[in-house]
């Protein structure tokens, strides 16, 4: 994977991490936690900094997949989709750590990473 | 919200009737302390900086003498819950400002297969928001005895 590529693909990741981490913050407000005002802002601006850096058609298909599923982005394990769990082609998985494009799964359309 | 049985989720080693520490960090850190004695956590630092973080956000005391400090940590690989009492109370910053009595500290991985995390902590404000069941908890010494609390 160019390195560029796997620059963004870190941002995404990192993007996802703070996602989940203010939706549930806002969960656990609802439950009737305290949560102060700036300690859920301050995640919003990291947010905010982070999405300036990842590029705008694949923020957007981010976005989209995200209205769709919990996680738009999902590690791949022994050749599987932690998505959707089905097995990826060789086309994909051969490609994975090497190729010059993000890939997605061709079952469920989430975008992969490969851990490293 | 999805009501989830919470009993699964405790363990008698996670068990403390009467705490011994009497300030907040100090029971925080007993709470810790216990979770990784009992094999439930893997690295006390990483989760006792989790919810040192997590109390800045706002104090986890939720008022009528109860807290209920709560994260995802790395440390964690599954979700459990210690519960702890302190007799003489401990101030938490509670949202009523009364000091804390009984403590459920509530800790769980980055990602479950069955996202109960949220289940868990929404059912146990729901148990604990019951005026009668509540000042129950305040008198048990046994793990038989808390359980059947749990259950009834």
């Amino acid at each position: 994977m160019s390195g560029k590529i796997k620059t963004q693909i870190e941002f995404l990741v990192a993007l996802q991490d703070l996602d989940l981490m203010i939706k549930e913050i806002e969960e656990v407000k609802e439950l009737g936690f305290e949560v102060k005002g700036e300690g859920l802002s301050s995640l919003t601006r990291a947010r905010d900094e982070l999405v300036q850096k990842i590029k705008k058609p694949l923020l957007a298909a981010y976005e989209r997949l995200r209205n769709r599923y919990k996680r738009a982005i999902v590690p791949v394990k022994d050749d599987n989709c932690l998505g959707c769990f089905m097995k990826l082609p060789t086309s994909i998985t051969a490609h994975g750590r090497t190729d010059k494009e993000v890939l997605v799964c061709e079952n469920c359309g989430r975008i992969l990473y490969w851990l490293t | 919200m999805e009501k989830v049985e919470l009993v699964s989720y405790f363990n008698e080693s996670l068990f403390i009737p009467a705490l011994r520490a009497r300030t907040k960090e100090g029971v925080l850190e007993e709470l810790v302390e216990r979770f990784v004695e009992a094999k439930f956590l893997r690295n006390q630092t990483i989760a006792l900086e989790m919810v040192h973080r997590r109390e800045q956000l706002g104090s986890t005391g939720i008022g009528h003498g109860i807290a209920i400090p709560h994260g995802r940590t790395t440390a964690a690989s599954e979700v459990m819950i210690a519960f702890g009492c302190s007799k003489s109370g401990v101030d938490w910053q509670a949202m009523d400002g009364k000091p804390v009595h009984l403590v459920f500290m509530v800790l769980a991985p980055p990602q479950e297969l069955n996202n109960r995390y949220l289940p868990i902590l929404g059912r146990l404000v729901e148990v604990l928001s019951e005026a009668h069941h509540r000042d129950k908890f305040h008198s048990v010494s046994t793990y038989s005895d808390f359980i059947n609390l749990l259950k009834s």
